[in-house]
């Protein structure tokens, strides 16, 4: 009986947490289809009492909410593939190679993960306008050019690959050139899926940065523009429901047919760190 | 074979050396001129008047210093700050711990189901659903209010505004507490529990005399990296409440973000980033000794 009542909180409280994590994205999505009088009516309900498509159709046509889109999907891209690039070369140089100052460079890289964002954000904002590309899109891609969690998360990684394998190659003729492009990358791409999910999202949160960067509206990106909105049809809710859903919607479906690299990512992430 | 595995270096071939130093020149072109150079500036730009706008660079000694110290307004910060990671932390730990307590247990089926869904609000982007929670804590016709059948303007109360960050910020992060912490109770010692079991241990005394000791460094990694993490919020106070009302929700970092990038003040906005720094860097140290215990043991 005892084990019956334990069992069924467990299940209460499980399903508890269930609801509260899921309810404000099922609250937002029902109320991108409302009207905005039924939004601010007295009597709410999950399910849209007028459906309409409405919100969608005026953030996509009228506010350019796809080209936001496209812009952040192509950034978070980019970024993701330049940073897999980079992380794997620079990780497979720190792991592989013996050579002086190898420990030393690493432990700086590593110290760098420490410094608070919004300390080096004001000088780089300088160095940016003393470079003239504030407004321009290297400005938001060459600072993010290398990451040092990756490089961390990579280095780590080419200890899987047996010096042998890399030796035999050598042997063979190859040169690092060949061997990075053709048995480290290879070989790593399981760490690789990790780690391009992860600076994928982080790539598509990217707030500030852009928000300093970028002046042309047509090169913002989605989570800038979704403030400009706000901003400015502050009072349209039923627009702005359906625009967070457009930033919001692609993230959790991205989520949910990837989801069991996130757990193994940030599970071993947290063994190593 | 005995030839090549004498000594696996130093580099031999030509093109280890060429690849070799082409990253290692990216790599440290790329530090200095990301991280090295900008922190000598903040911490040069800290002791002058400097506005990019007005292209100002006036010495001013340590004006700035000092006004950070009596700034009302930035110990106001400091205490939010500090009152909001407590309490964020607090939550993040206890709701994670429960949560992956109650899945970790042989009765749950659909683990991985549940597992997938706590995740998912930390997965999502904070600016959109930073928005959201505006709206679900909107007096009118927010979802907070309809369900718990309340009536409270959470924003625009001094006594609410900072709690209703506190919300949001634990609705978004308790499920990464919760997968590190079920990744722990999974690599605990079985014996130790058939032990207790057997010494006729009920499941609350397991709890608090045996996981929960057991999870110590885990609870500690989770508490260092939450304080981290939550030292540095501000989207969340820039999106829901911009500071208010009056102060009442000025974090530190969102007063510097507002120094900066709002009155361009970057010498001040600096001095103030080298404080948040500094907590962070002691914060970092203790992680550091931390994680060198858990990998440890």
């Amino acid at each position: 009986m005892k084990q019956k009542v334990y069992s069924v909180v467990l299940k209460g409280t499980l399903l508890f947490f269930g609801l509260l994590t899921i309810l404000p994205f099922v609250w937002m999505l029902s109320s991108s289809f409302k009207t905005n009088i039924e939004i601010r009516s007295n009597v709410q309900s999950f399910i849209p009492q007028q459906f309409t498509i409405q919100n969608y159709a005026n953030v996509l046509e009228h506010f350019n909410f796809l080209r936001y889109f496209i812009n952040s999907l192509l950034y978070a891209l980019l970024i993701t593939l330049i940073t897999i690039y980079t992380s794997t070369a620079a990780g497979f140089v720190l792991g592989k190679y013996r050579f002086k100052g190898r420990q030393l460079l690493f432990t700086c890289i590593l110290l760098t993960m420490m410094v608070p964002g919004i300390v080096t954000i004001i000088p780089r904002y300088s160095i940016m306008q003393f470079l003239g590309w504030i407004d321009t899109y290297q400005a938001l891609i060459v600072p993010s050019s290398f990451t040092a969690f990756g490089i961390f998360m990579m280095r780590q990684a080419t200890f899987s690959i047996p010096d042998e394998m890399l030796d035999a190659a050598r042997i063979d003729g190859a040169n690092e050139f060949y061997l990075f492009h053709r048995i480290v990358l290879p070989q790593l791409r399981n760490s690789i899926v990790s780690l391009a999910i992860f600076q994928f999202l982080w790539a598509w949160d990217d707030y500030l940065w852009p928000y300093l960067m970028i002046r042309t509206e047509k090169k913002s990106l989605l989570s800038v523009a979704l403030n400009l909105f706000n901003g400015r049809y502050s009072t349209d809710y039923a627009s702005l429901f359906a625009a967070t859903s457009i930033a919001i919607i692609p993230v959790i479906i991205f989520y949910l047919v990837f989801q069991k690299h996130f757990i193994e990512g940030v599970s071993s992430s947290s063994i190593t760190g | 074979m005995a030839l090549i595995n004498r000594t696996r270096h130093p580099l031999r071939s030509r093109s280890e050396i060429i690849f070799r130093n082409i990253v290692i020149v990216l790599l440290i072109a790329f530090f200095v001129l990301f991280f090295v150079l900008p922190i000598i500036m903040a911490l040069i730009g800290s002791f002058y008047q400097w506005n990019p706008l007005r292209l100002q660079f006036n010495f001013l000694g340590l004006d700035n210093w000092k006004k950070v110290f009596t700034s009302k307004l930035f110990w106001s910060s400091m205490w939010h700050t500090v009152v909001f990671a407590l309490a964020a932390v607090a939550f993040r730990v206890v709701l994670g711990l429960a949560a992956a307590h109650a899945l970790y247990s042989r009765s749950i089926k659909h683990k991985s189901f549940y597992r997938t869904l706590y995740y998912l609000p930390t997965i999502t982007p904070m600016v959109a659903v930073a928005f959201v929670w505006k709206f679900i804590f909107d007096p009118q016709f927010g979802l907070l209010n309809h369900l718990l059948g309340i009536d409270i303007n959470w924003l625009f109360d001094g006594k609410y505004a900072l709690p209703a960050i506190i919300i949001l910020t634990i609705w978004k992060d308790f499920g990464f507490a919760m997968v590190i912490f079920l990744g722990s109770l999974y690599s605990l010692p079985k014996d130790c529990y058939e032990a207790a079991e057997i010494d006729g241990a009920g499941a609350w005394q397991r709890l608090v005399k045996l996981t929960i000791p057991l999870l110590r460094p885990t609870i500690l990694f989770i508490v260092i990296v939450s304080l981290i993490s939550y030292f540095q919020t501000y989207i969340p106070v820039m999106v829901l409440t911009q500071g208010g009302p009056g102060t009442q929700t000025y974090l530190v970092t969102y007063m510097i973000y507002e120094e900066a990038f709002v009155k361009y003040n970057f010498g001040y906005a600096s001095a103030l980033s080298f404080v948040v720094f500094l907590f962070i860097a002691v914060l970092t140290g203790f992680s550091f000794k931390i994680s060198g215990e858990r990998s440890l043991s």
